[in-house]
This record gives C-alpha cells, sequence and structure tokens, in this order.
C-alpha cells in the first residue's frame, strides 16, 4: 500500500463523518443545511480554547466541545428552520438562512480577540492554530515506506463506529423508525401521533453532534483551527460528497467520503497538484449530468 | 542697580532663546513643538500573516515611544495607529484609506503581506500619501506598484530585503556549501509573496546546477498538507524549497521529517520569524534563509534595539521587529528635515516624501539609504533555525 493511499483514506474519514450529518438533515428535512461547516468550525474551535486557554484535560474539552455542537443544531432549529417552516416558506428560505446563521457564527469566532465579547469562545481572531504538542499521545510508526501518525489512524476507527451506530439507530430503533416516517411524509408522521418537531430537533442535535466531531478531529489531525477551516476545507468537498453519494443517503455519504479523497488524491498524483482542488466540483458536475441521484440515492420524484 | 542688573540678564536670556530657535529654523529644523505627528499602520496582527504582523508592530511602537521620551521630532510627539487587516487583501485596503481620508494620517507603514500591497501600495499612490513597506518582500513592490504599469510609483517605499535578492543569495549560499543536485519546490500559489517566491526559486536553480525534480503548487487554505509533501518526498529530493507564509512552511518541515525525509529545507522571508521557528521545532533545525537582519549583530544601532525590545517586551526581537523600529526611525529622520507646517497635509506629504528620499541614518538592519527605486540596499545574513525557536547565523552577503 501507498503513503498516499493512507492520506486518502485518513481525509476521506473527515470528509464521510462531515457528511453524514449534511445528508442527515437532507435526507429528513429535504433542506441543505449550509451552517453545516460552521459548526464543524465551531467544534474544533470551542474545543481548542478549553484546552488552551481554560487548562481543560483533552477528553473532557471534547465532549464539551460536541455537546456545545449539539446544542447548536438546537439553534439551527429554533433560529433558521422552524419560523420558516411554521410560514409554509419554500426550502431555499431555509438554506438561505443557515447560510446567514453560518456567517454570524464565523464572523463572531473571527472577532474573539483577548478582551472582546467572545474572548471565552476563541482568543486567536483569524489566526491559524494547533493544539499544543503532547495535548493526546501522538506516536508516529513506521511501517516499510509508510508513516502512521495515531491522530489519523484514530480517525478511523472512530468514523466507522460512528456511521456503523447511527446506521444501526436509523434502521433498528424506535427513534430510527421515527425519524424515517418524518422523512418519508411529516404530515403522515403527524397523524400518526408523531412530535415531528421534536424529531427534526432530534436529527439537527444528531447531525451537529457529528459534525462538531469532524472538526476536532480534523483540527486534532491536520493541526489547523481557524475560523475558516469550515468554509475552506470541508463546506464545498461535503456538498461533493453527497451528491456522489446520494442526497440523503447514510451509506452514500459514507462511501462518497471516502471515494472524494481517493478522487482528489488520485487526480494529484496523475495530474499535478493543482488538479486536486477542481476535482471535487468536477465529481459533483459528472455526477449531476451522469446519474442526478448518487450513487446510493433513490431516483428523484417530485412530490406531489 | 539689583533690579536693572536682572532685567539686563533675562533680556540677554531671551535674546539667546530667540537665536537659539531662529538659528535652528535657519539650519532646516522648524520647532514642531507641541504638534502631533500623525502616522498610521495596517499590519496583519491575525490571519495567516498574524505570525509576522505583532512584531512588526511591537519594533514601530517601541521606536514611537523611545522618540517620543527624548523629546519627539523637533518636539512634535509621533502618534501611530496600528489597523490589524487579518491579512485579507480587501480589509487591508479598506484600513489603508480610512487611515489616509479619515484620520489623515501623514504616513502609512505596511502593509505586512506582499499580496496585500499590491491593493494598498497603489491606493497610497493615488491619495499621494508616502507609504512605507516594512515587510513585503514580492516583485513588483517598487518602484512598479502599479505593475503592469511601468511608471515609478512616488509614494511607495520599502526597508524590507526584496525576495529577488533574498532568495538567490540563500541558494547560492547553500550551494557552494554542500553541491545539491536535485530539489523540489512547494509552493502556495494563490499568495503573491508565496508565488513570487516560487518564480525566483524556479529561475535560480539552473545557475548553481540544481535540477528542479518538480513544482508542487498547492493552496495557502489547505489544511491536508500531507498529500504535497507524500509527493515531493518521494522524489528523494536533495533539498525541498518551501515559498509560503504563516505556519505552513513548520507544518510542513514536520510532515516531511515524519515521513523520513532528512534533507535540507531553504526558504524566504516567511521562515525569518521566531514564531514559525518555534512552531516547526526539531523538524525545523537548520532550515535555512537570508534575512535582513541578524540579532547577533553588536554594532551599536542595533545592540541598543535588541536590549530595549527585550527590556520592553520580554523576549528576543525578530527581523520584522526590526524593519517595524527601522520604518519608525525613517519617517521620524525624513520629518524631521521637512520643514512640516502641519496645516496643509497634502503640502506636508510631500514634503515627507521628498525628504524620505535622502534618508541617511543608523538603524538595526545597519546604515540606511533607499536606492533611487525607493528599495532597500543590505547586507544578508544568511541564517538557519536552531531547533529550539531561535536562528544561528551561517554567514553574511555583503550588498553587491
Amino acid at each position: 500500500m501507498d503513503q498516499q493511499i493512507l492520506n486518502a483514506i485518513f481525509i476521506g474519514s473527515i470528509y464521510a463523518l462531515f457528511a453524514v450529518g449534511y445528508t442527515l438533515v437532507f435526507g429528513i428535512l429535504d433542506i441543505l443545511n449550509l451552517a453545516h461547516s460552521a459548526v464543524f468550525m465551531l467544534g474544533a474551535a470551542l474545543t481548542y480554547s478549553l484546552v488552551v486557554n481554560h487548562g481543560q484535560p483533552f477528553w473532557i474539552a471534547a465532549l464539551l466541545g460536541i455537546a456545545a455542537s449539539a446544542l447548536m443544531g438546537l439553534v439551527i432549529e429554533h433560529v433558521c428552520l422552524r419560523p420558516l417552516r411554521r410560514r409554509h416558506a419554500p426550502p431555499i428560505a431555509a438554506l438561505i438562512s443557515t447560510i446567514g446563521l453560518a456567517l454570524v457564527i464565523v464572523a463572531a469566532v473571527e472577532q474573539g480577540k483577548s478582551g472582546s465579547l467572545f474572548s471565552w469562545l476563541w482568543v486567536d481572531g483569524a489566526n491559524s492554530v494547533a493544539f499544543p504538542a503532547g495535548t493526546v499521545p501522538n506516536p508516529t510508526w513506521h511501517i516499510g515506506d509508510l508513516t502512521l501518525e495515531a491522530s489519523k489512524v484514530l480517525i478511523i476507527p472512530i468514523s466507522i463506529a460512528l456511521m456503523l451506530i447511527l446506521g444501526y439507530v436509523m434502521r433498528f430503533t424506535q427513534v430510527g423508525r421515527g425519524l424515517r416516517a418524518v422523512a418519508e411524509n411529516p404530515r403522515a408522521a403527524r397523524l400518526m401521533g408523531l412530535d415531528v418537531d421534536r424529531m427534526i430537533s432530534l436529527t439537527l442535535v444528531i447531525s451537529s453532534a457529528l459534525g462538531g466531531l469532524a472538526g476536532i478531529l480534523f483540527g486534532l489531525a491536520l493541526g489547523d483551527i481557524s475560523p475558516y477551516i469550515g468554509r475552506d476545507n470541508v463546506e464545498v468537498r461535503g456538498l461533493a460528497v453527497i451528491v456522489l453519494g446520494g442526497m440523503g443517503s447514510i451509506p452514500g455519504a459514507v462511501i462518497g467520503g471516502y471515494l472524494l479523497g481517493l478522487i482528489e488524491i488520485l487526480a494529484l498524483v496523475t495530474f499535478g497538484s493543482n488538479a486536486r482542488g477542481g476535482v471535487a466540483f468536477a465529481a459533483l458536475f459528472l455526477m449531476l449530468v451522469l446519474r442526478p441521484q448518487g450513487l446510493f440515492g433513490t431516483r428523484l420524484r417530485e412530490r406531489i | 542697580m539689583n533690579h536693572m542688573r536682572v532685567a539686563t540678564w533675562l533680556v540677554a536670556a531671551f535674546l539667546v532663546a530667540a537665536c537659539g530657535s531662529s538659528g535652528g529654523g535657519g539650519g532646516g529644523t522648524n520647532s514642531y513643538s507641541g504638534k502631533t505627528i500623525k502616522l498610521g499602520a495596517v499590519l496583519s496582527i491575525t490571519g495567516a500573516g498574524g505570525v509576522y504582523g505583532p512584531q512588526s508592530r511591537d519594533g514601530a511602537m517601541l521606536a514611537v515611544k523611545q522618540i517620543n521620551a527624548s523629546g519627539g521630532v523637533n518636539g512634535a510627539k509621533i502618534e501611530l495607529t496600528v489597523e490589524d487587516d487579518a491579512s485579507d487583501k480587501a480589509q487591508s485596503a479598506q484600513k489603508a484609506q480610512t487611515l489616509i481620508q479619515s484620520n489623515q494620517v501623514m504616513a502609512v507603514l505596511g502593509p505586512t503581506l506582499s499580496n496585500s500591497a499590491v491593493a494598498v501600495h497603489p491606493l497610497a499612490e493615488s491619495l499621494k500619501t508616502p507609504i512605507l513597506a516594512v515587510s513585503t518582500t514580492g516583485i513588483h513592490i517598487v518602484p512598479d506598484c502599479k505593475f503592469p504599469e511601468t511608471a515609478a510609483c512616488k509614494f511607495v517605499f520599502r526597508d524590507s530585503l526584496g525576495e529577488q535578492t533574498a532568495i538567490p543569495d540563500n541558494i547560492k549560499a547553500y550551494s557552494d556549501d554542500a553541491h545539491p543536485k536535485t530539489g523540489v519546490l512547494l509552493v502556495a500559489q494563490d499568495d503573491k509573496f508565496s508565488s513570487d517566491g516560487g518564480k525566483i526559486v524556479q529561475q535560480t536553480v539552473a545557475t548553481h546546477n540544481i535540477q528542479l525534480l518538480q513544482t508542487i503548487p498547492f493552496s495557502k487554505n489547505d489544511a491536508d498538507l500531507a498529500p504535497y509533501v507524500t509527493q515531493a518526498v518521494r522524489l528523494k529530493p536533495d533539498v525541498i524549497f518551501i515559498t509560503s507564509l504563516g505556519g505552513i512552511p513548520a507544518k510542513i518541515m514536520s510532515a516531511a521529517r515524519n515521513q523520513g525525509w532528512q534533507g535540507q529545507f531553504l526558504g524566504g522571508n516567511g521562515f525569518n520569524t521566531a514564531t514559525v521557528s518555534k512552531q516547526a521545532g526539531a523538524a525545523g533545525k537548520g532550515a535555512r534563509s537570508a534575512s535582513a537582519w541578524y540579532i547577533g549583530n553588536d554594532f551599536a544601532s542595533n545592540k541598543d534595539f535588541v536590549d530595549a525590545y527585550k527590556k520592553e517586551y520580554g523576549k528576543d526581537p525578530d527581523q520584522f521587529a526590526a524593519q517595524g523600529f527601522t520604518g519608525v526611525q525613517i519617517l521620524a529622520d525624513a520629518a524631521k528635515r521637512a520643514n512640516l507646517t502641519f496645516s496643509d497635509l497634502a503640502g506636508d506629504r510631500e514634503k515627507l516624501r521628498g525628504a524620505m528620499e535622502s534618508v541617511n541614518i543608523q538603524t538595526p538592519l545597519g546604515p540606511f539609504q533607499f536606492t533611487s527605486d525607493h528599495d532597500v540596499k543590505q547586507t544578508v545574513w544568511i541564517i538557519q533555525m536552531d531547533g529550539q525557536g531561535g536562528f544561528t547565523l551561517v554567514k553574511k552577503i555583503d550588498a553587491s
């Protein structure tokens, strides 16, 4: 095996974890939650602050970071989505309101400097920072020509385990059945006695917790935490991943994440590093032209 | 009788004082006492340039403090307003415009990054306000700030060492020492400073018989640098050239060492701060760059600066601090000789600009004068990271 394939799997895991949260909301609400990349960043930024500025151990900081991200899911629901749903606004309105919230979150973190209103959250302004060495033990193994860093290797089992748990919950539990019922037909679900608003809140909580966790793992493995990591690294790629995998499909997002990681590296090795950035767009475009429903998506149908 | 004597002494004293001041005026140094010389600085305190900007600010502030404490500029106090552009070109231009038009500063220092200078310098030129670059090292900063227009910009100066001098000096020094055969270039292509540096590396390597195996461009926003480093390392080059800024060089060094590569890192001005050396840690040991300044220089104007900086901030200065300090020294010296009126801002800016052209002072960078292109001509210091957040001197190259 090649170092580049390993690189692809590492970054692919992060894409997958990010995209699972993205696709979950789309699958159930038919809405693209574009604040997801801001939650990704917020999870990483808050965890970093708790470790570096508030002296917390990493594990506690990470749990709090995930909890805060989950809470952010509730904010997205109550601020961006529910009021619009009440007014039967078209999905595009919800999409735009999530973009707005994302801008607010990024700007708030960007303004975080010592002495400012947000200094409890972030003090590094527009800077890019990294967890101090030794935050988590990070031994490096060399096997043949391969270099394996613990912080990156760790991402793979965490991502896969979480995605399996999510898959299990969706398919085999009462909550999962409820969520799928809402996805299928919210009105029918309500008539069957399901609390649809609660189900939607739950969806956003799970999705945002996963997004925040993806951000924390990203920050840990790549040593880059700034207000812009969501926007610059996963926002558009996450979109490409869920289009590749099929909008709303969880297994699709997982496979799509790894696939995009591999395609990017393949493009870099074959066509040079310039090709890496564009390949997400190319994949997105090709998939939309050739197979609009994605790898695992069901054929798109207009609902009547 | 006694009263008469006192009165005579008073008159004599008054006359001496009057002569003194008019004599001074005749020599070109008006008294500015009670006046304020307003200066502005647009620096990258946060963002990618946040590893350089704060030191530029601290150096400049130290100079302001020293000058004001020793009586100011012909009696006038300097007031320096520092704005953070967050390393963003659009913000940089907007902050500069505010300083020039709303704050009505006489001159501006900055911006930190060459990428922002392409927006800020032409703006200052069009608003006829002197601007002194204290850290920008890209191509076409002076005199042709409006490149591709070739007309010389009258109001743009710089006291920082251009990469067109620094990078070739650094490559020559290393190839004289170690005769490397092959190299790979890692360049952040979407940043002017970095891509200019990359071009200079490409133009220089052939003259030293170094074969550039591959140029690997990447984006400054890319967090995942491992695939690029893997590409570079698998070619087993003798040298990896890095032209990029912020924390990126340090991350590349760590990743390359992690992947077992043992060769030499050569870079540019992006390496020249303790922040980057610290971030790279042991992985950066031996990484070489050409610097405009070296902490160990013991001529008085540098030694005094280093001592004062350490006393003020409790840490060592770096090249950016020295260039920021020098920037204020230059403006203060020019202001002293410019016969400012403090009533006609446009006229004062023009006078200051004229006086800047003939600056000749001792600075932490050494004796300082501008070339006819408003650029700096100075000794170059080849330095290497010591693996612990500092630098050691490799060799000195005199200005050609």
